[in-house]
């Protein structure tokens, strides 16, 4: 449903975001977990046609964003991480305008905006000034504006920020229920948030992708367990997972990549266990070549350690 | 269209939700009245010479060209100090909000975005110029005026506010910061006003450019009830570039970041 492969954006001199690659399922709920700065917003703002890539690509909902972005556009929800909200209108006439310009037709706009409003529980605050909207009824505003036109994917820019916490709980069952029928990805620097809502989880640090991965296997990772990323050509043989998984200490294999023959892997294994020599000759013992070997470990708790752990609202 | 249209009713509906349709509505009600008091004493005035010098009766003194077309030429002046706060929070403010954001990624082309920005303004406009149709209804009822050169005129009007109204939307279009729009919209009306003044101390190719850039020397022809496609050809260009200018700069701003 999204494809993305080796974005990269560069803002002057800054790389922003740097030759990232990753696939959404249809009806999955990707979290896009990373600290302040690591290239979330700056993705996502790619990835709905604000603006184009320095290089590389993004297929939404099969279209490419950038050779035919209005197909594109018409299939996405998003929601920035500012609320974009016009004072001066009431919720209502905002949204009326929205459904407008999302292409929502005539007779159906009054039944979508009432529809959106109840599901986001602002309904109540349909006849006030956007300007005069608390941070938390702002935030759900904006997601309320991103539904609208029932678009196939939603992409969620911090959809959490600001809210106390039943809001936040609120608003997590409420994307959990958009799961299936949209193709969700959201994005967040908090840890538990990606666990409770998201089936997948690509961690990005610096503009670069750390790791891919389910938040179970990640925490499991967490919790002091090594990582290496491999790098195997191993011609037309397809069972190298398997082969990896064999291997005495091993917890986990993902597939990072995979271009032609040669694919990337991250391999898991109990803390203090040096499997380097077994994978090698795993690898070298059925004739495939091995290209590339290290330890990940280090980037990926840097990661964790700028990320915040606590459930508390922040700001 | 019904795109632009969605955009055109927002960006009125923002004008009207804040003072700005007032203060540009009152503020050239009255400069307007203010001109048209002082031209109608004027006028008063060369008619009562008219009778008592040469004997040609005020029949002689026609009320379009010495009331009408001198008042359609100082609207020019209202323009001015007005079209910029008209212009100046389209694109700044959209900018500044982060609104600009829900634009660029619904549905809706450069073009649509702008031809509706500038359709808000140009309707703005044309109830500024709506109001001033009270004091020109005030000479049709106790007078004889030719409805030629006000037709005429007002459709100079018009095009000239449009072209304002182009020029506006592209200086927004370069800033976050509203107030910084609305003062460089200024300063260029203003150079496009006076650039013919020095037209006179130039050689004749010099002015003749420079007359043919100044946006208010086109309207003359039209206050006097001439339409010549010199002018409409001058106004419509002026107003396709600037427009055209303006979506290159949101989409340069785009590719920047
Ligand atoms: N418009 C911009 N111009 C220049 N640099 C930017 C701009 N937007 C973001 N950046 C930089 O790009 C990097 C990634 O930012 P961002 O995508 O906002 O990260 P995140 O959303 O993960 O916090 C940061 O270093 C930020 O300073
Ligand atoms: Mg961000």
């Amino acid at each position: 449903m999204i494809e993305v492969q080796h974005l990269t954006k560069r803002y002057g001199p800054t790389t922003a975001v740097d030759d990232i690659s990753f696939r959404v399922e249809p009806g999955e709920i990707l979290g896009f977990l990373g600290p302040n700065g690591a290239g979330k917003t700056t993705t996502m703002r790619v990835l709905t046609g604000y603006m184009p890539p320095t290089e590389g690509r993004a297929v939404v909902a099969g279209y490419d964003i950038f050779e035919q972005p209005i197909a594109a556009k018409r299939r996405i929800g998003y929601l920035p991480e500012t609320p974009p909200l016009y004072p001066e209108m009431t919720v209502r006439d905002y949204l009326t305008f929205v459904s407008k310009i999302r292409g929502v037709p005539r007779a159906e706009r009054r039944a979508r905006v009432n529809d959106v409003m109840e599901r986001t529980r602002v309904a109540d605050v349909a006849q006030r000034h956007c300007g005069k909207l608390s941070k938390g009824y702002r935030q759900r505003v904006g997601l309320a504006q991103a539904l609208l036109h029932n678009p196939e994917v939603l992409i969620l820019d911090e959809p959490t920020a600001g809210l106390d916490p039943k809001q936040i709980i609120e608003t997590r069952q409420l994307i959990k229920q958009l799961g299936g029928d949209h193709t969700v990805i959201l994005s967040t620097h908090i840890l538990p948030e990606v666990s409770q809502t998201c089936q997948r989880v690509v961690i990005i640090n610096k503009g670069r992708v750390v790791a891919i991965d389910t938040p179970d296997n990640l925490t499991s990772r967490l919790r002091g367990s090594e990582t290496m990323y491999v790098q195997i050509d191993a011609g037309a043989n397809g069972a190298v997972q398997d082969a990896l998984a064999a291997v005495p200490g091993v917890t986990h294999v993902a597939q990072t990549e995979s271009r032609g023959t040669v694919a990337s892997y991250e391999v898991n294994s109990d803390s203090g266990r040096d499997i380097r020599r077994e994978l090698s000759a795993a690898v070298v013992n059925r004739g495939w070549g091995l290209l590339e070997l290290r330890p990940l470990r280090m980037s990926l708790e840097e990661v964790f350690l700028h990320l915040t752990t606590e459930e508390a609202p922040h700001e | 269209m019904s795109n632009v249209l969605a955009i055109a009713h927002k960006e009125l509906k923002g004008y009207f939700a804040s003072p700005i349709a007032y203060i540009v509505i009152g503020f050239s009600a009255i400069l307007f009245g203010w001109f048209f008091i002082n031209l109608l004493y004027y006028f008063d005035r060369m008619s009562m010479q008219a009778v008592a010098g040469f004997g040609g009766g005020p029949q002689s003194m026609n009320v379009n060209e010495v009331l009408i077309a001198p008042l359609f030429l100082n609207v020019s002046v209202i323009l001015l100090f007005t079209l910029p706060l008209v212009t100046m929070r389209t694109y700044s403010e959209e900018k500044r909000s982060g609104t600009i954001e829900l634009l660029l990624t619904a549905p809706l082309t450069d073009f649509q975005i702008v031809m509706g920005k500038f359709l808000g303004g140009l309707v703005l406009y044309a109830a500024m110029l709506a109001v001033t149709l009270v004091h020109i209804g005030f000479l049709f009822a106790f007078g004889t005026p030719e409805w030629q050169p006000v037709a005429t005129g007002y459709l100079g009007l018009l095009l000239m506010g449009a072209c304002f109204l182009s020029l506006g939307l592209f200086v927004s279009s370069l800033t976050k910061n509203q107030i910084v729009a609305g003062m460089i919209t200024f300063a260029v009306f203003l150079l496009f006003w006076v650039i013919n003044w020095i037209s006179s101390f130039t050689s004749p190719t010099t002015q003749g450019i420079l007359n043919y850039l100044s946006i208010t020397e086109h309207l003359n022809d039209f206050t006097r009830g001439v339409l010549d496609t010199k002018h409409l050809i001058y106004y419509v260009s002026f107003i396709a570039f600037s427009l055209f200018l303006t979506i290159r700069s949101v989409d340069s701003e785009r590719w920047r970041g």
